[in-house]
């Protein structure tokens, strides 16, 4: 850096000409590469840094999902002083914490349009290469990006199961007693919200991953989930009482047999696969064969990248 | 290298290139694009191996990365995003800590030339500050070389003279590159080492200045009675120098036989004749000259 003399005497300013300035302080290599993906890929699903056009949408979905639960409470805040009124509220009114995990399609809207959005506008514009050039692999892209996709389901999800918990302890006699009375809820909550988040994750963006156009990757997952859960109803009547193992194409309900295997230690009774012998081993089976075949199809997809 | 089905890119390509500015020359579809895929690690030779900044691509390739910046032929930049979100963006990516690369991308996008144009979408750029941005995210992470891949396509003129001396300044950042062009006029201004490839082969390596050095041939003008070439040049073979006649004024007289006196043996020549000496230059080639007689050399 060189320091340019004043043009007039007794002049205050200076102009500095500062050239090219090496770089010499800490450089990451993969592990760092890939949190950055992540983090910029959380902030773009979030808006954040983005016009206020793309803040709406997330936002707004996180407010729907929220929304009943904060109604809940607020209607057993309203009734606390009516202990009848209340007990049948929290007996009948009050959605369990099974049922709040996956209850919103909020979240299957969320990703609907946040899955493709990740990953198209990189292949579209032709990012790839770039990244690629960097200390990255596919591998660590992919699941940087699964990384940010299910870490945001997930405050999606988990957030208003907190406020629902709160709540609940403020409306309960004793909110001591109501914590420790409930304390099981503290691990299946975040392990369902969990099982529900990766796999949706997943899910979203293995379609995405076969399309360069986002409106094509939200669509196939829409459709995906509407077509598999229509084919499971059918199946469902043809076969009649009990259930039938065919059910699992269902697939969009699978992690939702996984809570009830969390919090029931069974399959509930409003499941496809109710009454199914070894229902939740063949859930559970399902699940993971599911898992595995997205996270597959995406390291294919990403394996290499052309220039 | 060879491709899965069959195509062979590059063949029998060995050549080791210095520091600084380096020129990858040939044509389109010659392999210089192939050759950027094998040194970044994204594919595997199918034959040899490659070391690059005194790394092994083969058994480091996320390290070699690490070391490189990178600016593509295509345009490659989203377009919804600013310039110095993009840039900061691939400095997190090729590991610099978030703040840091914020302040380089400032810097880089200062010395591209896009300081007031940096918070604007590049969407709305042109053609030539896409070039820059290209070039601002390769620099920053301050690599040790740059690959750059026909940097000045698509280019007006004066764009191309800008991209080519911001170029021509990396060596002084100590920033070593290589250029990939099928345009021999850059190579030979930026550049002080050439490779040339055609159809996968090495045509030709070494540095410029060697290569276009004195081709062994004088090329003298003359002015005189009908005939004076032909005179000049049978008084020369008396003299013991080699001449060609090339029309009725010029010839190309051999220096490889009397070396710097062939200038004084020409002179005493055109004397005795009492001939007019209009000119007497010693002839450079060009890397256009060179490529086109090495690939017609080196061609089936």
């Amino acid at each position: 850096m060189s320091l340019l003399p004043p043009a007039l005497p007794g002049a205050s300013g200076a102009v500095y000409d500062r050239g090219y300035r090496p770089y010499t302080g800490p450089r990451g290599g993969r592990r760092e590469a890939a949190f950055a993906v992540w983090r910029l890929s959380v902030r773009r699903a979030l808006g954040l840094r983005r016009s206020w056009r793309q803040k709406v949408f997330p936002w707004s979905l996180l407010a729907i999902a929220t929304v009943p639960a904060v109604v809940m409470v607020g209607i057993a805040w309203v009734l606390r002083d009516r202990p009848l009124d209340l007990a049948d509220f929290l007996a009948d009114g009050f959605l369990s914490y099974r049922e709040y995990v996956g209850v919103s399609t909020a979240l299957l809207l969320f990703v609907a349009l946040s899955a493709p959005d990740m990953l198209c506008p990189d292949r579209s514009h032709r990012v790839l290469p770039l990244l690629f050039s960097r200390p990255l692999t596919g591998r660590d892209y992919v699941y940087a990006k699964l990384g940010a996709l299910a870490f945001i389901v997930f405050g999606f999800g988990f957030l208003p199961q907190v406020v629902l918990f709160v709540g609940r302890m403020l409306v309960s006699d004793g909110a001591l007693d109501y914590l420790t009375d409930n304390a099981e809820v503290l691990w299946q909550v975040p392990a369902a919200v969990a099982v529900l988040a990766v796999y949706y994750a997943a899910f979203g963006l293995a379609l995405a991953s076969l399309t360069d156009r986002r409106i094509v990757g939200g669509v196939a997952l829409l459709g995906t989930a509407l077509v598999t859960s229509t084919v499971a109803n059918i199946i469902q009547e043809a076969a009649g009482d009990p259930g039938t193992p065919l059910a699992v194409v269902n697939l969009l309900a699978l992690p939702l047999a996984v809570r009830d295997l969390i919090f029931l230690g069974h399959i509930g009774t409003d499941s496809d696969l109710t009454g199914v012998a070894g229902g939740g081993v063949l859930a559970v089976s399902a699940y993971a064969l599911v898992l595995l075949g997205c996270l597959a199809l995406l390291q294919h997809r990403y394996r290499k990248v052309d220039l | 290298m060879t491709y899965p089905g069959g195509t062979t890119a590059l063949n029998a390509l060995t050549v080791e290139v210095p520091r600084g500015s380096v020129g990858l020359v040939g044509a389109n579809g010659a392999g210089k694009t192939t050759l950027f895929r094998l040194m970044l690690g994204l594919m595997p030779p199918s034959a040899g191996w490659l070391e690059v900044a005194g790394r092994s691509v083969a058994h480091d390739p996320v390290g070699v990365r690490g070391r490189l910046g990178y600016m593509p032929e295509h345009d490659c930049l989203p377009p919804d995003q600013t310039a110095a979100d993009v840039v900061a963006t691939f400095g997190e990516i090729a590991g610099l800590p978030p703040r840091a690369a914020r302040q380089r991308a400032s810097d880089m996008l200062d010395l591209v030339g896009l300081d007031e144009a940096r918070f604007r979408p590049i969407g709305g750029f042109s053609t030539g500050m896409r070039q820059r941005t290209k070039l601002a995210q390769a620099l920053v992470a301050d690599p040790e070389l740059v690959l750059l891949d026909e940097p000045t396509a698509g280019l007006d003129p004066v764009g191309r003279e800008e991209m080519l001396e911001l170029v021509g300044r990396l060596a002084g950042f100590g920033i070593s590159a290589i250029v990939a062009t099928h345009l021999l006029d850059d190579v030979q201004r930026v550049c002080e080492y050439v490779v040339m490839i055609d159809r996968g082969h090495l045509v030709l390596a070494g540095p410029i200045d060697q290569l276009t050095q004195r081709t062994g041939v004088m090329r003298v003008e003359v002015g005189g009675a009908p005939g004076a070439v032909a005179s000049l040049v049978a008084a020369l073979a008396e003299r013991g120098v080699d001449a060609i006649a090339l029309d009725a004024q010029s010839l190309d007289v051999d220096t490889g036989r009397c070396g710097e006196d062939t200038f004084d043996v020409v002179r005493d020549a055109v004397a005795d004749l009492g001939l007019r000496l209009y000119s007497l230059s010693t002839r450079h080639r060009s890397l256009d000259d060179l490529f086109l007689q090495r690939a017609a050399e080196a061609a089936p």
